[in-house]
């Protein structure tokens, strides 16, 4: 399944000249010796495996966390993270996937059952005796930081809710929310409205479901197959229709774009068309004001903001736009991070194996944090589990960018993470 | 002068050389066998790897079909470590037209080569870079082999049966006596190319196992014999395209065949008939036909990265033939030269295949037991030569074994996964005089970098130990006791990381007299000979990695030097890169 | 808008992006990945053999660029210009903390020891690597470790005694460097940084050290920490201290590289890695904009002016297929090099006239523009610097970081 393809993964092995630069600056193998590093597990030992053979050749490549450095920084073009996450899905295939990896990988699941009832769903999560229970008879690390339910209902069934108030418009574009949104950080979505809103843009909610990343990063390619086919389904559609699909989930606009079509090699027109459809909510921001179309009506934020530019948003290779956008807000101070990486990379730093390891990579991006003075009271990132890293790690609230933004707009509080009167959303 | 009695002298280290020490040891003789460079230097191994299933002759050549199946069960066995059951696909492309097809699945029932036909959806399910296009797809065992360990292991296991295997040994003449009518060749003299000492062995029986070479042994007595040496042309892929043996289900033709070895894929081959069999140009259409060709069988494989290109001459005999090589026998040829010339105590033995040559050695040594007198019986096919108890190679065993022990910080080709002790042994086990030879024995410089990183790291590891073998270096005394100990050296295991996780106590042997700098210099011109014809592109690119190493970091070309060659510096330095002169035969 | 847009974060794209932004433009830098700086040696060699005479080194460069062939890029820029750029260079480095220096006998070529015991010339080291020059008689101790796989100093030691540089050779447990069974010199080189580490390094140096040697070690000696590592362990050994480089990834290179790209992002220049150019557009030979490769659809890169600092064969700038043909990758601009793999090569690798595929690369004119069969500029707002140059093979002259200076620094000279 999927090993060898004359699509761009598999021959990418044939750029590598073996000049370690991605070694050198891959962020877990600086921090331990169970994973050999991006040249060793990706071109190099590819060299090797083939399907079917007596023993699973290595199985160190599960310890690759799939952040895409070693893309990043690779001069002649190897995609080594797919390299992994290919091989790691071909061993996901001969030798089974554990339950705590299904568990993960349906993060969207997990998120629905515990909507219905969020109280008891964070008290059962989250409370010593279940972490430590789920810890030892699942591997999910005690000590990380898993989310928390919303316990103000979900973002789709506050869009549902305040339809009435939403704003029409002939310019319209296309929402994709994430799970993450959906079930924990509803809040993170109303921020988004609030700011396409303010922009004159009627947003649209299709039916949508995970984006399949987590399945990917966990080898279960197939189960990954069908829901990447749903979106695609419900929302090509509306990428050949002209609308832009938008995401504040840099990892589930990531794999709508590249990450499903290359890793599954779905390659039809539809898969296509979404793919060219889809953006980074600021990506698209920074066209928009590229045009002259975006509001600049902002609000002097005083406020010293360090922000990450999370690897997963790096890996989509448009650079910085969020840190492009946010600089236009007056007064509002912002150091930026080099860090590699945080250390959760999706689901990696979940597992008790891993958390350690999360945690020693995430260590120069806290540390970055923390020279940043006493001052600081806020950071920033545009990924959720990055977000919920960096909180566990510095003990320092963090905000997506776009709630930095709506904030900025006047239609957002940092603090509460509400929207303000002054929106026409409530 | 020294002398060296036996009676059974070899001459050739290739696969027949060394399986006809093996047998003869086993029958009980007393044998010797020289060779001028490392073993395999010749076509040994120069081949693409394939064991053939006997599919590609049977309806060309049905009893080279016989015989390449019942070799093919028995090396199985006899060799399984040197061997990857990869299986064979022979495939009918669009181009493949006409009633070969029918004949083939006819001939292959008439040989006893099992074939069985299979879906064309099958077939892409199992190698999905396949041409779609193909019609019909026949399963047959063919698989790869190894033919640098398979030489090694039957060479030790030739050693261990007490026979005296001497590398870099070179023959100079015969020793003859008699005159017109009665000559008898009784041995041979021999230089040490390393040493220079000359050597005379002398022995009852001696057999030219030199293959494409051997008229030049003959020629030493006057005996004029012809073996056309048929050069092929064959092209290593980066990586393995394919997982089973692909060959084309036609008439055997150039660039017909795709053979998974090791970490690449080899297409093959081209054949010419050539003039010297020792220096061989690499021509661009050559290149070119392989790529085109085998594009009909993995469309697309033209803009895949080639690492490697190399040449090696097949000795195809053939009484007074004058036609092209293809087409001369691949059967061997066994000529007894006492009743052919009337020349006694000279076997030759050449033609064939790598896959039948435990077939040849045996013949052969059937026939110097006529003059020589019964022994025991051959019993080569049922003996397992070292290592053979490991089971069947499989390609991802090393990165396997180095996980498991926890190796990568070891590595020092880490694209070929080589590591530091691996090259330590081979050293101490194996006579080496270039990093060739170590090249030969664990793979050093065979991957995409072609001993970029790894050369200079083999260089460094080969001056420490020549370094601890200054003034404890082996007395005379201590190299015959070395020769008895020669019988338990673990040669059969040198490819495998985890059966050398220790260095070897033994002192290092011949590695005082290496010259580091020398060293260096020969093997990035040995590297540098095989990838000038495929040079474009990404290994373009990597060359030039190599070249900022060698050039920038390094300043080899200014290291200090006082001329000295190796006794292969001069092989590595004919220019082999390409020539726009030759034209491809119309 | 931005001013000039710099493809390829080598070098020759940092001293452009430099030159740039000191004049007062706007500035920013994309590269496919990171480069040359990684892979070199980490010292500035401007002009080591000259292409005729291969096997006497240069002693004096500045004086012998005049021998130079008329297309050479040194040549177009005149011998001011080069050093004028090697001045700003050194007055750059001095400034961000990683001080470069050349020998003692101003003017000359520092030969210093290679990873493989032979003389390296090399115009300007970083400190630590110019204190092992060969016009120094102190005797030499080469320390390496066991199990490191990228430093034999008993080769280096055994050929510098063949030049008649008194050295020899030591080994010390690897346990000094890391705790872990596989590491890379980079990462050796961060476990370096650690105060501790250091120290008990030092020990074992001073036990090792006779009086009178200076010590030469691999180049791991810290990154982030590299001036207060070396002062620590040559005080604390009580002898000088050097690094020898080692094979690729070169700490000396990446240390070079944080330097200038933490100098150019205070001056507000950002270096993007990942962005790879597929696309440009001109209208009536001019570039309006390049696109760079992404996750989905291109994007776009205005700007006023172009620079392609994006390297030659090895750097990615060029590319070369099995027909022998050899294109530049982003213009498609007219190569030098023979379009035919027949007059690529010399037979031995090590030809003391280097290989002719890489001699060839983009013609430019006076102003460092490109240039077609008849001297035109190809397109008025490109300019190329670096490795992509024409008439000049800078592996096997030797000149690699003194083209890349010289030409990225003199980018706004008219």
């Amino acid at each position: 399944m999927h090993t060898t393809s004359w699509h761009s993964v598999g021959p990418s092995l044939d750029e590598c000249i073996k000049c370690n630069i991605c070694t050198s600056y891959c962020p877990v193998s600086a921090v331990t010796d169970l994973f050999p590093g991006p040249k060793y597990s990706g071109p190099q030992a590819q060299r090797f495996r083939e399907s079917g053979q007596p023993d699973t050749p290595d199985q160190a490549v599960d310890y690759c966390s799939g952040c895409r450095v070693c893309n990043e920084v690779c001069p002649t073009g190897v995609k080594i993270a797919e390299l992994n996450a290919r091989a790691r899905a071909q061993i996901a295939k001969e030798k089974g996937i554990p339950l705590r990896n299904r568990l993960l990988g349906r993060n969207e699941l997990m998120g629905r059952i515990g909507h219905y009832a969020p109280r008891l769903a964070n008290f059962g999560l989250h409370n010593a005796v279940s972490r430590f229970l789920a810890e030892k008879v699942m591997g999910i690390a005690r000590q990380a930081p898993l989310p928390y339910w919303s316990t103000d209902g979900s973002f789709g069934a506050w869009f549902k809710r305040t339809q009435k108030e939403r704003l029409h418009a002939r310019q319209k574009v296309v929402y994709f929310h994430g799970c993450a949104t959906m079930y924990y950080e509803p809040f993170i979505g109303k921020a988004a409205v609030a700011v396409l809103e303010h922009n004159g843009y009627e947003v649209i909610v299709p039916p949508q479901n995970c984006c399949g990343l987590p399945m990917l990063s966990n080898g279960e390619f197939a189960a990954a197959e069908g829901y990447h086919q749903r979106n695609v389904n419900s929302m090509a559609g509306l990428a050949r229709g002209g609308y832009p699909i938008v995401g504040t989930s840099t990892s589930c606009t990531l794999t709508l774009k590249e990450e499903a079509p290359e890793l599954l090699d779905m390659h039809s027109p539809d898969v296509t068309a979404l793919k060219m459809g889809v953006w980074d909510i600021f990506e698209w921001l920074r066209e928009l004001h590229e045009e002259g179309k975006l509001r600049t009506d902002f609000r002097p934020i005083n406020l010293k903001l360090p922000y990450h530019a999370p690897c997963q948003y790096r890996a989509h290779r448009v650079g910085k736009p969020a840190l492009e956008i946010m600089a236009l807000i007056p007064e509002l101070e912002i150091p930026e991070s080099h860090a590699r990486c945080c250390g959760i990379a999706g689901t990696y730093g979940y597992k008790t194996e891993k958390y350690q390891i999360g945690m020693d990579v995430g260590e120069e991006l806290f540390q970055f944090v923390r020279e940043q003075g006493d001052d600081v009271t806020m950071t920033a990132c545009d990924s959720e589990t990055c977000r919920w890293q960096l909180e566990h790690g510095t003990d320092l609230p963090s905000r997506h960018p776009i709630e930095v933004l709506a904030a900025a707009y006047g239609l957002y509080d940092l603090e509460t993470r509400e929207l303000t009167s002054q929106s026409n959303s409530m | 002068m020294k002398r060296i009695n036996t009676e059974i002298l070899v001459i050739g280290g290739g696969a027949t050389g060394t399986g006809i020490a093996w047998d003869a040891a086993l029958r009980g003789f007393a044998v010797a066998l020289v060779e001028r460079r490392d073993l395999t230097h010749g076509t040994t191994g120069r081949y693409h790897g394939l064991l053939h299933s006997g599919g590609r002759y049977v309806v060309k050549d049905p009893q080279s079909a016989v015989e390449c199946i019942q070799e093919n069960r028995t090396l199985r066995h006899t060799h399984a470590h040197c061997i990857e059951e990869t299986g064979g696909l022979f495939v009918v492309t669009p181009e493949d037209e006409g009633d070969f097809p029918d004949l083939f699945v006819q001939g292959c029932a008439e040989t006893g080569v099992p074939c069985n036909e299979i879906s064309v959806a099958a077939a892409l399910r199992r190698e999905p870079l396949l041409n779609p296009r193909i019609s019909r797809v026949f399963e047959v065992p063919d698989g790869s082999a190894d033919s640098f360990l398979a030489t090694h292991a039957t060479a030790q296991a030739a050693r261990q049966a007490g026979a005296r295997i001497l590398t870099y040994h070179a023959v100079t003449g015969l020793l003859v006596t008699g005159g017109d009518g009665d000559k008898r060749v009784v041995g041979a003299r021999v230089m040490d190319a390393v040493s220079g000492e000359e050597i005379h062995i002398h022995a009852a029986m001696v057999i030219n196992a030199t293959g494409a070479w051997a008229g030049r042994i003959t020629g030493m007595v006057g005996i004029p014999i012809s073996v056309i040496p048929g050069k092929g042309t064959m092209v290593a892929m980066n990586h393995r395209l394919v997982n089973t043996v692909i060959n084309r289900c036609k008439m055997p033709a150039d660039g017909d065949i795709i053979v998974p070895v090791h970490t690449v894929a080899v297409i093959g081959t081209t054949d010419e008939r050539v003039a010297d069999p020792e220096n061989l140009r690499i021509e661009p259409w050559e290149v070119q036909l392989m790529l085109d060709e085998g594009e009909k069988l993995v469309p697309g494989i033209s803009r895949a990265r080639v690492v490697r290109a190399w040449a090696g001459v097949r000795p195809l005999y053939q009484e007074d033939y004058t036609g092209d090589s293809r087409d001369a026998t691949r059967k061997f040829a066994l000529l007894d030269h006492q009743r052919g010339h009337g020349v006694a105590g000279l076997i030759t033995i050449t033609g064939g295949k790598w896959t039948t040559f435990r077939l040849m050695a045996e013949k052969t040594v059937d026939l110097a037991v006529d003059y020589l007198g019964e022994r025991q019986p051959c019993r080569t096919a049922s003996t397992q030569v070292p290592g053979a108890e490991q089971g069947h190679y499989w390609l991802g065993h090393r990165l396997h074994e180095i996980e498991e022990e926890h190796l990568q910080g070891e590595l020092i080709c880490e694209c070929e996964l080589v590591t530091r002790t691996m090259i330590e042994n081979a050293a101490k086990r194996n006579p080496t005089v270039t990093l060739d030879d170590i090249r030969r024995d664990v793979r050093l410089g065979m991957g995409p970098c072609q001993g970029g990183f790894c050369t200079y790291r083999a260089v460094g590891i080969l001056h420490e130990l020549a370094r601890q073998a200054e003034g404890a270096g082996p007395t005379e005394e201590e190299t015959k006791e070395g020769t008895e100990r020669d019988a338990a050296w673990e040669v059969a295991y040198l490819q495998s990381p985890r059966h050398n996780l220790s260095a070897d106590e033994r002192p290092a042997r011949d590695e005082a007299g290496l010259q580091p700098n020398l060293l260096l210099r020969d093997f990035l011109q040995e590297r540098w000979k095989g990838v000038t014809p495929i040079l474009w592109g990404r290994q373009l690119k990597q060359e030039r990695l190599d070249e900022l190493i060698y050039l920038n970091l390094m300043n080899a070309d200014h290291l200090p030097q006082t001329g000295e060659k190796s006794p292969l510096t001069d092989f590595y330095l004919y220019d082999a890169t390409p020539n726009e002169q030759t034209e491809a035969p119309a | 808008m931005i001013d000039y847009l710099v493809m390829g974060a080598g070098l020759s794209g940092l001293m452009s992006a430099y030159a740039a932004v000191q004049s007062g433009h706007r500035v920013k830098v994309i590269a496919k990945g990171l480069g040359a700086l990684h892979w070199g040696a980490g010292s500035i060699d401007v002009l080591g053999y000259l292409p005729q005479a291969r096997d006497a080194v240069v002693r004096r460069p500045l004086e012998r660029l005049a021998d130079l062939p008329a297309n050479h890029p040194y040549t177009i820029l005149g011998p001011a210009a080069v050093q004028d750029g090697l001045d700003k260079f050194m007055r750059l480095t001095e400034e961000l903390g990683l001080p470069y220096y050349g020998a003692e006998a101003a003017g000359e070529n520092l030969l210093l020891p290679s990873p493989a015991g032979a003389l390296r010339p090399a115009f300007l080291a970083p400190a630590a690597q110019s204190a092992g020059t060969a016009s120094d008689d102190a005797p030499m101790l080469i320390v390496g470790f066991e199990r490191l796989r990228d430093f034999y100093p008993e080769l280096i030691a055994e050929n510098l005694t063949r030049q008649g540089i008194a050295a020899r050779a030591v080994k010390l447990p690897y346990e000094l460097l890391s705790d872990r069974r596989d590491a890379n010199t980079v990462q050796l080189a961060q476990e370096l940084d650690d105060e501790n580490r250091t120290e008990r390094l030092a020990e074992f140096l001073r036990e090792a050290v006779r009086p009178g040697e200076r010590i030469g070690l691999p180049a791991l000696l810290g990154l982030a920490r590299h001036a207060q590592v070396v002062t620590r362990l040559a005080l604390a050994a009580g002898a000088p201290v050097f690094e020898i480089p080692t094979l690729p990834p070169s700490v000396p290179g990446i240390r070079l590289f944080n330097t200038l790209r933490a100098g150019l992002e205070a001056r507000g220049v950002r270096v993007e890695a990942g962005m790879e150019v597929i696309e440009m557009n001109a209208e009536e030979g001019v570039i309006r904009w390049v696109a760079s490769e992404t996750s989905a659809r291109p994007l776009r890169h205005s700007a006023e002016r172009f620079v392609l600092a994006t390297g030659g064969i090895l750097g990615g700038g060029f590319m070369s297929d099995h027909t022998g043909r050899i294109w530049e990758t982003v213009f498609d601009l007219p190569l030098t090099t023979p379009q035919s793999r027949s007059q690529w090569f010399r037979p031995a690798f090590l030809a003391p006239d280097g290989h002719p595929v890489f001699q060839g690369g983009v013609r430019v004119n006076a102003a460092f523009q490109p240039v077609d069969a008849q001297g035109a500029p190809c397109f008025a707002n490109l300019h190329v610097v670096g490795g992509a140059l024409a008439g000049c093979d800078p592996l096997a002259e030797r000149s690699l970081e003194g083209l890349a200076i010289a030409t990225g620094m003199n980018l706004l000279k008219e």
